[in-house]
């Protein structure tokens, strides 16, 4: 991997313009979703399986007791330790040469096992019908536009982004940005951090946010679930160590019969007399 | 071989509901280990196609999901009283069942071995039955939150995942000594047929279950054999029926 990029989100500079959704389902040819009204400006609680991207409208009553309105372009994370990869028993889901976390759909079988392990809750199920009219699923979610990275491109959310709220870049040298803004920020938003959480090993989505992710409705400190952990990489091999332990038992045990019998055919007494 | 011939008389060691139970049990399990092994290691992937995609696994898998939470009902409603032996003699263990284990591994490899006295079910398949039941309450009680996971908490669906990981694992490992020994291992082959048609020859299961055996005839249920199988002289009163044990 030669420089690795994060896409660098300074959520104090969004205007909740909403141009990144558009640009989202232009790029990526997604249908749009009509939803009811949901109670703010917000158009769609969380991200879908057509749904890439979603703007978050947060009303949050900050510590002097002021109303802050609060905008977060929210998306995939493209942890580099992502539980979605770690679960998916196809191999379906993987890292690009870019650090981007992508599904195969030729390899998804659509068991939603990413779905329900991602910290994120980023990666939704959709259904499709083939031309014989069988249902099947595909995992779908945000791809950081890698299609484009490879032609060189940026992200199509970031080219649209009109308040510099996005760019993309350099991972250390966006990281170094991020920590300038947040002192920069420091008296407005006391809360202010730089959200790129290590217990994923960090994310190629890197936050500045405004107040504590849990105001945003992220987890504090994402982690890929215990139960992924022991799930893959002990019990799985585990298993399949065991019964290639029984069968190599009883084919042993089936080898040291035939000897036996051999051996003891003759005088046919083995102690005891079986057929 | 040219040893004697061992009668063949039998006598009835399972009944209807438990051979029904048991053959539900296995055909569901086997079943749905074929159907998930694509996504257990991507070397079955080829059995996609064969099971009509993903989709058909999974409509497949859940189908026998349900068939294998059946075969415990089959036997509680129709064989009770086999049922509850099986729970009792599950919680009965006594120091000849340790010896047991110690014979049965000579006996699984061919050397000499002796029979350790066994009541209807020896210590082995006692420790089987044990391990199939922990591992289907393992199995059955994640498969629910991983089919309808949109009813329970992600941390229970996630945990499910494991656990269902780690129940199939350990019973696979199980069930291939149990049906090597059944159908391939020579000394306990006839518990093989004995499974399918509920009944053994009469001298294999006074061999292999001396105290059960002796239990049978002590009720006038089994006929007292020799050596061979064969009835003895002084034939006890009881030639009417064998029942059920």
């Amino acid at each position: 991997m030669a420089t690795e990029y994060v896409k660098f989100v300074d959520v104090t500079k969004c205007d909740g313009c909403r141009a990144c959704m558009v640009a989202c389902k232009n790029w990526n040819d997604l249908p749009a979703e009509p939803q009811d009204f949901l109670g703010s400006a917000q158009s769609h609680t969380k991200t879908t399986a057509d749904t890439w991207n979603v703007l978050q409208y947060i009303e949050h009553e900050n510590s002097k007791g002021d109303l802050d309105y609060l905008f977060r372009h929210s998306a995939c994370f493209h942890c580099t330790d992502a539980a979605c990869e770690k679960v998916c028993p196809e191999n379906a889901i993987s890292y690009t040469e870019f650090g981007t976390v992508v599904i195969d759909h030729e390899k998804c079988v659509g068991c939603g096992y990413c779905v329900n392990n991602c910290p994120f809750e980023v990666i939704s199920l959709k259904e499709y019908i083939d031309k014989n009219g069988d249902k099947y699923r595909k995992a779908n979610k945000c791809t950081m536009c890698t299609d484009r990275l490879e032609e060189g491109l940026q992200p199509a959310c970031v080219t649209t982004c009109h308040t510099g709220a996005m760019e993309f870049g350099d991972k250390a040298a966006m990281i170094k940005k991020a920590e300038e803004r947040v002192s920069q920020i420091k008296d407005r938003y006391p809360n202010a951090m730089v959200y790129n959480p290590q217990g994923v090993g960090g994310t190629h989505t890197v936050y500045v946010l405004a107040e504590k992710p849990s105001v945003y409705g992220l987890p504090e400190n994402p982690k890929v679930p215990t139960s992924a952990v022991v799930w893959k990489d002990y019990a799985q091999p585990i298993g399949k160590m065991m019964i290639g332990a029984t069968t190599m038992a009883v084919v042993g045990a089936f080898i040291t019969n035939t000897l036996m019998s051999k051996k003891n055919g003759k005088n046919e007494d083995g102690g005891e007399h079986h057929e | 071989m040219s040893k004697p011939q061992k009668s063949n008389v039998k006598v009835r060691r399972f009944s209807k509901a438990f051979v029904w139970a048991h053959g539900v049990n296995a055909i569901s399990f086997l079943a749905l280990y074929i159907t998930a092994l694509p996504m257990y290691t991507e070397f079955f992937d080829w059995l996609y196609p064969v099971l009509g995609g993903p989709e058909g696994a999974r409509l497949l898998h859940r189908i026998f999901a349900v068939t294998f939470v059946l075969p415990t009902f089959i036997w509680v409603i129709f064989d009770w009283k086999g049922f509850k032996l099986w729970m009792k003699e599950l919680v009965t263990w006594k120091k000849r069942d340790l010896e047991f284990f110690t014979e049965f591994v000579k006996e699984l490899f061919g050397f000499n071995f002796k029979h350790v006295r066994q009541t209807f079910f020896n210590a082995g398949e006692k420790i089987n039955s044990i391990i199939q039941i922990f591992t289907a309450l393992l199995i059955i009680g994640s498969g629910i939150p991983m089919w309808f996971s949109e009813y329970f908490p992600r941390a229970v669906v996630q945990w499910g995942y494991l656990l269902h990981n780690v129940g199939f694992g350990l019973a696979i490992a199980v069930v291939v000594g149990h049906v090597y020994l059944s159908v391939i291992h020579k000394n306990s082959k006839p518990g093989y047929s004995g499974v399918i048609t509920g009944e053994v020859p009469a001298w294999w299961a006074q061999e292999h279950y001396p105290d059960w055996y002796d239990e049978e005839v002590a009720k006038g249920n089994f006929p007292e054999i020799d050596k061979d199988g064969n009835p003895k002289k002084p034939t006890s009163p009881d030639k009417k029926k064998k029942k059920g044990a």
